[in-house]
């Protein structure tokens, strides 16, 4: 694997310049640690239960949305797992962006869902919850030492309605279609980019130009999984266009499939249509991207797709 | 059992697994599946021995078997592994409860003293601050 040391940020990302609103302000951002996201399990507990049982112990929790009563942020609380409400699994620490995810494909009660890429689980368990426990979840990730930590966080959070496999996730099985899939496929993990304290500068990975290839496999073979009326969300955490658009306009161009709209009352940028003299499909606007100036939290990439 | 009617036991190796019973089950019979559901419990000894994850999504229904301590015990028995109680029963594992229906996991009751069980690399002092 060749790793490249860049100067610094600006370097980094000056290539989606044109890309990104505010660019500099975008920048600024990266300056910032991330704040702390916790996402309240209402598999194990409620809400108001917790929020009041952390004031109790000094820690404000704010809401990050009227629209969800499951997810804030809490200031001034640099290790969320060293509390109780962890070990008993009402809580989870979870990027904003990685909780939208679940909410935007949004599996409803008593259905078939696959999650492609499942691991370390914290969207699994989010999809449980939103289930209520119910129906049958797959959680698959292909290497076996991450099923470890896949499957404490599935026990930690009280999830009872899923297994775990360890397939490729480009080659599936086909036997059964699934009525919900996320597809939160590998990635150059861009969008957890912030400048850390010790000054660690971002670095180039050349090893992951072929990460395209594999996720249009994965992307393909999620579609090829999903039932009639089934909805899939393909998500990553980059801003890399040839890694967001271009493998979702890789699918369009394969398959019939639809873009659905994303609606989750928080801010974001629609989908590209053209980058780096590539044009997408039109409809790739209905895609969304999260940048971590406009909601403070790890940039993101979703599309939610379904069949024509 | 009325509380687990709901569910299918799996066994494998020393240990049991329910997953919440759902007609989409049957979708995953042609799968390699390295993890089923949630572990309920394991054979220690003589003993079958619920786990502390089953203890905490289904301990609420218990009606036997239950130790409400407060937090001072409570902190004693994760400081020093167990406590000094008198308990109207036989050895056995007991359900640990706190204020608020918080059910952490289990203890073990022999001959007047009660031992903890949960699991000491998850749950640190430092949790009960």
């Amino acid at each position: 694997m060749d790793l490249r040391p860049v100067d610094s940020v600006n370097t980094a990302f000056e290539h989606y310049k044109n890309i990104i609103p505010d660019f500099s302000l975008f920048q600024e951002s990266l300056k910032v640690l991330f704040p702390v996201h916790l996402r309240i399990n209402g598999l194990l507990a409620t809400p108001s239960k917790v929020v009041a049982a952390l004031k109790k112990k000094g820690i404000c929790l704010k809401r990050v949305s009227r629209e969800y009563n499951t997810l804030y942020m809490a200031e001034n609380l640099p290790y969320p797992g060293n509390l109780l409400e962890y070990f008993l699994g009402y809580i989870h620490p979870q990027a904003l962006t990685s909780a939208l995810a679940a909410m935007a494909l949004k599996p409803l009660k008593n259905t078939f869902v696959l999650d492609m890429c499942a691991a370390p689980g914290g969207k699994s368990a989010h999809l449980a919850d939103l289930m209520e426990n119910t129906g049958f979840m797959v959680c698959n990730d292909l290497y076996t030492n991450r099923h470890v930590p896949l499957g404490h966080t599935l026990s930690r959070l009280g999830v009872q309605n899923s297994v775990v496999t360890g397939y490729q996730a480009q080659e599936f099985p086909l036997r059964h279609q699934f009525d919900f899939i996320l597809a939160d496929v590998p990635c150059s993990c861009e969008g957890k980019f912030r400048i850390e304290p010790k000054g660690i500068p971002y670095r180039e990975d050349k090893g992951k130009v072929q990460l395209p290839e594999i996720q249009k496999k994965i992307l393909l073979r999620g579609f090829d999984l999903l039932k009639e009326n089934g909805e899939m969300l393909y998500a990553t955490c980059t801003y890399n266009p040839a890694e967001n658009e271009s493998v979702v306009n890789f699918l369009l161009n394969e398959r019939d499939a639809e873009l659905l709209p994303i609606d989750l009352g928080v801010v974001f940028e629609p989908g590209l249509s053209e980058w780096n003299h590539e044009t997408y499909d039109r409809r790739l606007t209905r895609t969304a991207r999260f940048y971590p100036h406009r909601i403070d939290s790890v940039g993101f990439f979703m599309a939610r797709i379904g069949r024509k | 059992m009325k509380t687990l009617d709901g569910y299918f036991l799996f066994e494998r190796k020393k240990g049991w697994f329910i997953l919440g019973k759902s007609e989409q089950v049957k979708n995953g019979a042609h799968l390699k599946i390295s993890k089923v559901g949630l572990r309920a419990f394991r054979k220690v000894g003589h003993f079958i021995k619920p786990t502390t994850r089953f203890i905490q999504a289904f301990g609420r229904y218990a009606t036997k078997g239950v130790f409400h301590m407060d937090t001072l015990q409570f902190r004693t028995l994760v400081q020093t592994g167990e406590i000094p109680v008198d308990l109207a029963m036989e050895k056995g594992y007991v359900i640990l409860s706190l204020e608020d229906n918080v059910i952490p996991g289990l203890g073990f009751y022999a001959q007047g003293i009660l031992r903890s069980q949960l699991p000491r690399n998850e749950l640190r002092e430092s949790m009960l601050e």
